[in-house]
């Protein structure tokens, strides 16, 4: 082995290294909602007695130093779990576009990392996060249909709302030849939105279960000649060259994002959100927004999804702007849930655009 | 000539070339900037000196055809990403040499202009390959190569479907040895009589001489070019490349005034009442 690859080879354990730190240290903050003291002597003798007998049977690296590292890791731990910390929920691996839409809302929530979307709804109700978040449409791929459902099926509340410009990235890991890129692994929805420039360099879509993720494997199993599209920050997460930034089909490529919480929060909200499904009559709908138009309400969204409950059936989901119509809002809202089948409220709040 | 069944001349329009707001066959296009890409720093410095200068469209190689293989070959796709930085911040337009047919795509999504060498000029899997995209190429001609060979690989890349060319002389061997190559000027004029493309001259690599490089271009402005392309370099003695022959940004700047102050004394040449009944602009 050259000193070239022995370096590239530290680096890469360096990356994974501080990888698994931080999702240690997540686990940690986990914990709290398990427990009621910070510091648990037992359990940290025991995390010490393991480590230094795991490190004996290795043979290289002395007892002390192994002791010393550990115990600086539980102290940060430590140090993370003592400061009260908002856990957010988003679907799919670090550095995926929920993730992104979090730390552009605020910079002080820590993102979880969450397999589907309905562990993100569940993971709320059930406490073990104080808030998710998830995408509600993009504005070239349309509704999300599966995040649509759980939010007329799960009782959250929307608390905050981000438009926020999507950036793909085509990622190589470092040591690939750009020249040989066959095959690209992404979201579904990332590949369809960026289908004329793999067009364009003849490159055959894969379909995966989210963008980081994909940017993840790439890293992990280095399939040959393959690429991912997913968001600059997986470039840094994980050790991954870019090779084009704003690689969409499209420059206006949106996704929306709602921020989920088990409380409502009514501080100078600008937006609401409802959903509701009519009896099957003439006029039925109708009924509904005329309501909004001689309250001279702006709707802002209206959009049908087959009700999977009901099948033959529609739901709406109707988002409007809240300004002097905040004093009756309450009213509003009584004589529409009076017109129809079935009402939910989803919420009031603010919606920020990030371009 | 008479297999040229795309790019002769034969009563058709000349062609205006458009790079953004440029058009080559309509302005004089003065193409300037460092031989190799070395360094975003070193980069950036050029292309804002040399737009400072009076420059058009930025030059810069990140794929290097050297000589011997221990030379520097080009920062390839990391010179890439400088000269779309550059672009950015200067707002000029690229030139960037393209070497292998599978970097052909990859290049478009950088560059504004492909430049085919002098040394890829007959390297015809390339020529076929920039044909397919609708880019404008810069085709260079070889320093071996006659009149009729450069213009059928013009001749080439229309065939492919993409008619956006630039012709570029850049001197041929002859048994001179003083300077790097003869820059034959006749070329430039030839060129214009028997196809409808636009023509600019390579005075940097036509001569190799610094010296050279402001009369030679003077020359190519007289004789009916369309544009220019130099080297140009902020510390020539340090350059990885082509050290011998590049501007720095004063000698360029100087030069560019020249351009101008010749550009006029042409045009008015060319708009004598008795050389047509066009109204004067």
């Amino acid at each position: 082995m050259s000193l070239e690859n022995i370096r590239k080879k530290i680096d890469a354990l360096d990356h994974d290294i501080l990888k698994l730190l931080n999702e240690r240290a997540e686990l940690g903050l986990r914990t709290k909602r398990h427990k009621t003291a910070i510091t648990d002597d037992k359990r940290e003798i025991e995390i010490l007695d393991r480590a230094k007998r795991i490190a004996g049977a290795y043979n290289l690296l002395e007892p002390d130093f192994v002791e010393k590292t550990f115990k600086t890791i539980i102290e940060e731990t430590r140090r993370i779990q003592g400061s009260p910390r908002t856990l957010i929920g988003f679907q799919g691996d670090h550095g995926a576009f929920g993730e992104e839409a979090v730390r552009r809302h605020d910079i002080q929530l820590v993102p979880i990392p969450c397999r589907e979307f309905t562990d993100v709804f569940d993971g709320v109700e059930s406490g073990d996060l104080d808030l998710g978040i998830v995408p509600v449409e993009n504005s070239l791929g349309g509704a999300i249909a599966e995040v649509n459902e759980l939010l007329i099926r799960k009782d959250l509340k929307v608390t905050a709302a981000i438009r926020l410009k999507i950036n793909h990235c085509l990622l190589v890991s470092p040591d690939a030849n750009y020249q040989e890129i066959r095959i690209v692994y992404s979201h579904p929805q990332a590949l369809s939105q960026c289908r004329a420039f793999l067009g364009r360099h003849h490159l055959e879509a894969r379909p995966f279960y989210d963008t980081a993720g994909a940017a993840e494997m790439l890293a992990r199993e280095k399939p040959k000649m393959a690429a991912a599209i997913a968001s600059r920050l997986c470039a840094e997460l994980y050790n991954l060259e870019v090779i084009k930034e704003n690689i969409q089909d499209h420059q206006e490529n949106f996704t929306r994002f709602l921020v989920l919480s088990k409380t409502d929060r009514k501080d100078a909200p600008e937006k609401c959100s409802i959903v509701f499904s009519t009896p099957h009559k003439a006029g039925a709908l109708f009924a509904i927004l005329q309501i909004f138009a001689e309250a001279k309400i702006n709707l802002t969204r209206i959009e049908s999804l087959p009700d999977r409950t009901d099948p033959g059936n529609y739901v709406f989901f109707l988002d409007f702007q809240i300004n002097d119509a905040r004093a009756n809002l309450d009213a509003i809202l009584e004589s529409v849930g009076q017109k129809t089948k079935m009402f939910k409220y989803l919420g009031c709040y603010r919606e920020e655009l990030f371009a | 000539m008479d297999n040229l069944k795309l790019a002769a001349l034969k009563g058709k329009k000349r062609s205006v070339i458009r790079v953004g707001e440029i058009g080559f066959g309509e302005d004089f296009v003065v193409i300037a900037g460092p031989c190799s890409v070395e360094s975003e720093r070193q980069t950036v410095e050029i292309a804002q000196a040399v737009k400072q200068g009076g420059a058009d469209m930025l030059r810069g190689g990140a794929f290097k055809p050297r000589t011997s293989p221990y030379n520097f070959q080009g920062l390839g796709l990391k010179g890439l990403k400088i000269l779309e930085k550059a672009r950015e911040m200067t707002g000029l337009p690229i030139v960037s040499e393209v070497l292998d047919t599978r970097d052909v795509s990859w290049m478009c999504e950088y560059v504004d202009v492909l430049q085919v060498g002098a040394r890829n000029m007959q390297n015809f899997s390339l020529l076929k390959e920039v044909g397919k995209t609708t880019r404008p190429v810069l085709l260079k001609r070889g320093m071996h190569s006659t009149i009729s060979e450069w213009l059928n690989c013009a001749e080439y890349i229309l065939n492919e479907g993409n008619p956006n060319i630039i012709l570029c002389e850049r001197g041929i061997r002859t048994f001179e040895t003083y300077t790097r190559n003869t820059l034959d000027l006749s070329a430039v004029a030839a060129a214009k009589e028997l196809t409808f493309l636009p023509v600019i001259v390579d005075p940097t690599h036509g001569t190799g001489k610094v010296s050279l490089i402001s009369p030679m271009s003077l020359a190519a402005v007289a004789c009916g070019a369309d544009g220019l392309i130099v080297e140009v370099h902020n510390h020539p003695e340090a350059a990885l490349s082509d050290k011998e022959q590049a501007l720095t940004p004063p000698e360029f700047e100087e030069l560019s005034r020249k351009i101008r102050s010749l550009r006029a004394f042409m045009e008015a040449l060319s708009e004598r009442p008795s050389h047509g009944k066009e109204e004067k602009r």
